[in-house]
């Protein structure tokens, strides 16, 4: 593990006051209940639609749902997350909206602040829940158009709209800006890093986030060293480095428009055709699946993350890794955004192939592997802290069932989580990143060509 | 009229209008909320397939998830089975369908028939103390479930009542059990009944949309 224990218990320690910034909207509750309802309506499509009118009642989604299994509780049965959508279908969008009127009453305000920690606190919009549903119903992605209504309504857990709020306003998170992202650099730099910032043109654009900047170094360290090593034409850009994208965890569409568009906007001016997201799950999809329909038009560079581009790597011979032996007795943990999300499944295998070492699969794994838990801004959250542990046993348990000494990811919120979660249950597994293993496993000679 | 001459009449012709207009309406009516194109690049084009392949994959849950849900899966496969058999094998009723579509095909016997009724209702029952006895699916049960699980079970039940010639004269059993088809067919689809017809489109799109991302769903 090479993360700093010292650094990362200071950050944990600062996560409760990270709430103490925001600023609620100052809105009255017939505006907050009209301004939920206008964006469910206008983000619900036919996809959905069909969704909301399949549900049979089975509960068979309980079942995949880690806030359910942790603790028992009906209330965390998934498709109750969405009931508050669901009665704003029927009564507005529904083909029986005649009907459903007669006996659905409207959506109230405090229905709206009980829903808060449904589909904040107990949802990673995960996406397990949907792999089981006999009916095949998208869950995680209503949870998140719940969300972008409450954002719009103001009703939002505080640290996520305090981060949100940063974000939009001062395009920072956790006081780290472009200028304190160009003194982090320079820094490297100065240590003898090869790291290129702001050049003018670049095949490749890297992308980081503040988490990298200020707790996971040595994940950009090692990007920077697995780039140069490959002779690859990259750069960091002060003006689209940060991949965490806090509108899309918050539900905040402005926010997540804004935090996309500067990436593009910084992929276009250096002439990049490829840009690398770092290990961070949300921001993948943020970037892969979301930020076109938002441009308004397809992206004119491939869109990578950071375990993908290594896995085409190493299939395609271009990377050659030393092996790290089979001593090493790890198993992998698949973010759910990067996996049953993305489809970015196989890359890492390849790469842990590569690597030589121990490789265990977890019982379920995957696409269906178990959310750690923290996803989606949940690891901010102090509301959710204990039912986020409890959800976390799960992975305590799938990982000690390898028998794997160390669980590696590709995600630096898992990670995050994982930390945080061992560290509260005194569990002494080692939590390793994909890309940091990559570098440590980095042949000395360069490879001549690419 | 007498009361079987209303039931298989004009009961029944309503019945059927309203089945198939409301059917009509709730399916294309859902279909044609605004739908929009994905700008994103695919992982895969061949979104058709993972549709078709999802329509299929969910008739049986993956084994990750079988510990905790096979016992309400296999109950939910006995009643269906059950039904299908008493619905379009029993003789009777392949003449009845006969009659309005003008197709037919072979029947099994009327003791199997029976048995598939029987069969039915117990599991209908199983499925119905299942869900008032486990709080998670208590909590998210509503009126329709109810409706829905009674307005099955009620014209299996008096079928098999006419059938053994149990309950009253015969005319009027088989009467009432016409009459909670026409009920059955009113409320399909304005209920979950209705998802008689939604899994395939559910299913479909999930997996199509996941097949996009390259997930097999
Ligand atoms: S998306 Fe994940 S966290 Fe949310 S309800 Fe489904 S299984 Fe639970
Ligand atoms: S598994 Fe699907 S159909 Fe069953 S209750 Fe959950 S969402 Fe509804």
């Amino acid at each position: 593990m090479t993360v700093n224990m010292e650094m990362f218990k200071q950050f944990a320690e600062m996560l409760p006051r990270l709430g103490d910034n925001a600023q609620p909207p100052q809105m009255t509750d017939a505006e907050r209940v009209s301004t939920a309802k206008e964006t469910f309506i206008r983000k619900l499509n036919g996809r959905m639609a069909i969704d909301l009118e399949s549900c049979i009642h089975c509960g068979h989604c309980a079942s995949a749902c880690h806030y359910f299994v942790g603790t028992d509780d009906p209330k965390y049965v998934p498709i109750r997350k969405l009931d508050l959508l669901k009665r704003v279908y029927r009564r507005e969008l529904s083909p029986l909206r005649w009907l459903h009127r007669l006996y659905t009453h409207d959506i109230t305000v405090k229905e709206l602040q009980e829903c808060q920690e449904l589909v904040y606190d107990s949802c990673t919009e995960c996406g397990r829940c949907s792999m089981v549903c006999p009916m095949g119903i998208n869950i995680a992605g209503m949870v998140n158009v719940m969300r972008q209504g409450m954002a719009n309504a103001g009703m939002i857990p505080a640290e996520l709209m305090a981060m949100e709020q940063e974000q939009g306003g001062h395009e920072s998170l956790f006081g780290v800006g472009p200028e304190q992202m160009k003194g982090a650099i320079m820094k490297l730099q100065e240590s003898g890093l090869d790291i290129p910032l702001d050049k003018e043109k670049a095949d490749i654009l890297i992308t980081t986030s503040v988490i990298d900047i200020l707790l996971f170094t040595d994940g950009l360290i090692a990007t920077a060293r697995i780039m140069n090593h490959l002779g690859l034409d990259w750069t960091l850009r002060s003006d689209g480095y940060e991949a965490a994208n806090f509108g899309l965890l918050s539900g905040y569409e402005r926010v997540q428009k804004a935090a996309s568009e500067r990436i593009i906007a910084a992929a276009n001016a250096c002439g990049a055709k490829t840009v690398i997201i770092p290990e961070c799950g949300h921001a993948y999809p943020s970037m892969r699946w979301e930020a076109a329909n938002e441009h308004g038009g397809p992206l004119p560079f491939e869109v990578l993350a950071i375990s993908e581009f290594l896995g085409r790597e190493v299939k395609s011979g271009r990377l050659k890794l030393n092996a790290l032996g089979r001593s090493r007795k790890v198993t992998f943990h698949d973010p759910c955004k990067l996996a049953r999300h993305s489809g970015t499944i196989e890359e890492p295998r390849w790469v842990l192939d590569a690597l030589g070492v121990d490789f265990r699969e977890v019982e379920s794994s995957k696409e269906l592997n178990w959310c750690c838990g923290g996803g989606a801004g949940v690891f901010l959250i102090n509301s959710a802290a204990d039912l986020r542990q409890k959800a976390f046993q799960i992975k305590i348990n799938q990982v000690e069932k390898t028998g794997a000494d160390s669980v590696v990811t590709a995600c630096g919120s898992c990670r995050l989580n994982f930390l945080n979660g061992a560290m509260r249950s005194g569990w002494d597994k080692g939590i390793e990143s994909l890309v940091e293993l990559v570098a440590e496993a980095l042949p000395e000679q360069q490879p001549t060509t690419h | 009229m007498t009361l079987l001459d209303f039931a298989r009449g004009p009961a029944l012709e309503w019945a059927l209008i309203i089945f198939v207009a409301g059917s009509l309406w709730r399916l294309v009516g859902a279909w044609l909320v605004r739908r929009e194109a994905d700008l994103s690049a695919p992982r895969s084009e061949s979104t058709a397939a993972g549709g078709v392949r999802t329509v299929f994959s969910r008739f049986w849950p993956r084994k990750e998830f079988q510990s905790k849900t096979v016992y309400a899966w296999v109950l939910a496969y006995v009643m269906h089975i059950g039904l299908a058999i008493v619905v379009f094998l029993f003789t009777p009723h392949i003449l009845f369908i006969e009659g309005l579509l003008g197709i037919s095909w072979p029947g099994v016997s009327n003791d199997f028939v029976m048995f598939a009724g029987a069969v039915t209702i117990a599991s209908m029952v199983a499925l119905l103390v299942r869900r008032l006895t486990t709080p998670y699916l208590k909590a998210i049960s509503n009126v329709d479930d109810y409706i829905s699980w009674l307005l099955t079970l009620l014209p299996v039940v008096t079928g098999m009542m006419a059938y053994a010639h149990i309950g009253g004269p015969y005319p009027t059993v088989l009467a009432l059990h016409i009459l909670s088809v026409d009920l059955m067919l009113v409320w399909f689809p304005f209920g979950k009944l209705f998802h008689a017809i939604l899994w395939v489109p559910s299913r479909a799109q999930l997996g199509a949309a996941m097949q996009r991302r390259g997930v097999k769903a």
